[in-house]
């Protein structure tokens, strides 16, 4: 029973930090660009659309609001600050760690330093019955399906599209997919919003159940770096196996051995890659 | 251009040796943690500067030897020799460990030893039947040693600057060694190094266990200076501006980290002091620097051919065709 509980909270973990590492792992696939600032964009999601829902008390447009709040940001983050680092790792890090910092301080000073919970939608408040007897929250039960849903569809549109072959091209050799007369620059801006707004958007669902709170940044942003170190740097399926497994670790792990519980995470992590230095689907960077 | 550099040293050794009794408390207490952030900051360098990969977990061999040293001295009371040597071989022992990340490469290793760094932050705040928790240890005694016992900060002031000014002439006798030469030789080309016949990944091995057991050094003289550790010492913060103190001051120099733990630490107790945003006003330097200074003060006063902020990156032919169709 409680087995079952820990597997589904760590299966909607999973579904959270898919959507923040997806959005990581691809822009690293296509541009080489390591935005450590994705924490900080979950952290300001979270805060923009608790504001938004305290003004139109509607969670959609919350969410939305955070999404789209992000986009905006980040196009000016990566225009005129991460642009100027392109193909220096450290720089890149120490500078969108500088952005983590001044992002999470000015939150601080309009939100304050307590954790906020986000009020969750109608239609997913209470508890929902699975079979088996199980009863589980059904705010989570709902993003579970919420991240299958957008796993799939980034899946398909990756895979099946000719937009995502030109994205899968572009992550393999950018210089022949903008000799072929692309436009790589305009495919990089398209990607780059489409991180952004997931990574806004996922503070807003995960403010819903894990409140919003100085220090989120670091929380979420660690977690989603394994995700994306274990899945493999730039790799979408990499992105959703690592999720799964992090968030099913992380769960046991609170559960079973609390005091350890970021040992537990990170442990075998650091095993694997000693195996697999570049993740599971990761190629050589 | 020798003589000038002599009357450097000397005005600066001089300095160093009547500072306790020409400053009040403050400013002593300040030059001290410049003292132990900037030999720490030494530390990550000689993977920064030398080796041209990029650590940012190094905060972890730091408070682990700060930990054990302060649970041995707080709990146990242990000898100060005995707890000293026991935090330098406990950040040495996690170094070893650690150290397998060198298998992994550019962003991966910088992610990965991020990740690894956290481990160490996460048993602190979580192990706190050992660890203390969020109210770390504390009551942590002065260093005696036999009947020589400091009874003061001026008298520690000297403890840490003999200590640091010994491991900094170890530092600067092993980066100008033939093991030096050979760890520059695998930040400019790792496979000609290979092809010439040297164990690159055992060098960097090497170079990633003494940069831990250095910065375990660091970590010893930070906790009988601050008398308590908690998590924040572990915490991600530290190693992201650690490193940003190596670049601030010019890596792959010795005097560089110095410089940079000065600069950073002087913005930090200035800016503390007068407005509470002292974090944004740390991320601006953080972006500053990395935009309009990546080789440093160092750089910036010229002659150093400090490779700065973009080692390794610009060198490997790969790397630079994404770079020109980036335009």
């Amino acid at each position: 029973m409680n087995w079952a509980i820990q597997t589904l909270n760590g299966i909607s973990m999973g579904a959270l930090l898919f959507l923040l590492a997806s959005g990581f792992t691809i822009t690293f696939g296509l541009a080489r660009v390591v935005n450590l600032a994705h924490g900080a964009f979950y952290l300001l999601g979270g805060y923009m659309g608790l504001t938004i829902l305290w003004v139109t008390k509607n969670f959609w447009l919350a969410l939305l609001a955070g999404g789209l709040s992000i986009v905006v940001l980040n196009y000016f983050c990566e225009r005129y600050l991460i642009r100027k680092t392109q193909g220096n790792e450290l720089g890149q890090v120490l500078l969108t760690v500088g952005i983590v910092y001044v992002i999470a301080d000015i939150a601080l000073v309009i939100w304050g330093g307590n954790p906020l919970r986000i009020a969750q939608p109608e239609i997913a408040r209470g508890s929902i019955e699975l079979p088996f007897g199980i009863v589980y929250p059904r705010y989570r039960f709902l993003l579970i399906l919420f991240g299958i849903i957008i796993g799939t569809g980034q899946w398909l549109l990756y895979r099946k599209t000719q937009l995502g072959a030109i994205v899968r091209a572009g992550v393999d050799n950018r210089e022949t997919v903008s000799a072929m007369g692309i436009d790589i620059d305009r495919l990089l801006a398209m990607v780059f919003a489409f991180a952004a707004f997931l990574a806004g958007l996922s503070g807003v669902a995960g403010g819903a159940f894990l409140t919003v709170y100085p220090g989120a940044e670091w929380d979420i942003l660690v977690l989603a770096l394994v995700v994306v170190i274990v899945g493999g740097l730039g790799s979408l399926e990499g992105a959703m196996v690592g999720s799964l497994i992090v968030g099913l670790v992380d769960a046991y792990g609170r559960w079973l051995l609390p005091e350890f519980s970021y040992f537990v995470v990170f442990g075998p992590m650091a095993v694997l890659l000693l195996f697999r230095p570049t993740g599971l689907f990761g190629r050589e960077v | 251009m020798q003589t000038r550099k002599f009357a450097f040293f000397l005005a600066l050794a001089i300095f160093g040796l009547i500072a306790p009794h020409i400053l009040d408390t403050f400013w002593v207490s300040l030059i001290m943690q410049i003292l132990v952030f900037g030999l720490l900051a030494l530390a990550v360098d000689l993977l920064i500067g030398h080796v041209g990969i990029f650590p940012l977990g190094h905060a972890a061999f730091f408070a682990v030897a700060a930990y054990t040293t302060a649970i041995l001295e707080a709990r146990h009371a242990q000898p100060t020799l005995v707890a000293a040597f026991a935090g330098v071989a406990s950040a040495l022992i996690l170094a070893l460990f650690f150290g397998l990340a060198v298998r992994t490469k550019g962003v991966y290793f910088i992610l990965v030893t991020m990740a690894m760094g956290h481990i160490v932050w996460g048993v602190a705040t979580r192990w706190s039947s050992f660890t203390g928790g969020d109210n770390g240890v504390g009551n942590i005694p002065l260093p005696k040693v036999g009947s020589l016992a400091v009874s003061g900060y001026r008298d520690y002031y000297y403890v840490v600057l003999i200590v640091v000014v010994i491991f900094t002439l170890a530092y600067r006798v092993i980066v100008r060694s033939p093991f030096g030469t050979t760890l520059r030789g695998i930040r400019e080309s790792e496979s000609r190094m290979r092809s010439l016949g040297y164990h690159v990944a055992a060098h960097k091995y090497a170079a990633f266990v003494l940069s831990g057991g250095l910065a375990g050094v660091a970590g010893v003289l930070y906790i009988y200076l601050n008398r308590f550790v908690s998590p924040p010492t572990a915490a991600f913060h530290l190693s992201a501006e650690v490193s940003l103190m190596a670049i601030v001051g010019g890596s792959g120099t010795i005097l560089g980290p110095f410089l940079g733990s000065v600069v950073i630490l002087i913005i930090r107790n200035y800016v503390s002091a007068h407005l509470m945003q002292w974090a944004t006003v740390m991320g601006v330097v953080f972006i500053l620097t990395v935009l309009y200074a990546p080789k440093g003060l160092m750089g910036l006063i010229g002659r150093h051919s400090s490779p700065g902020l973009s080692p390794a990156v610009n060198r490997s032919p790969q790397k630079n065709e994404s770079n020109r169709s980036q335009g």
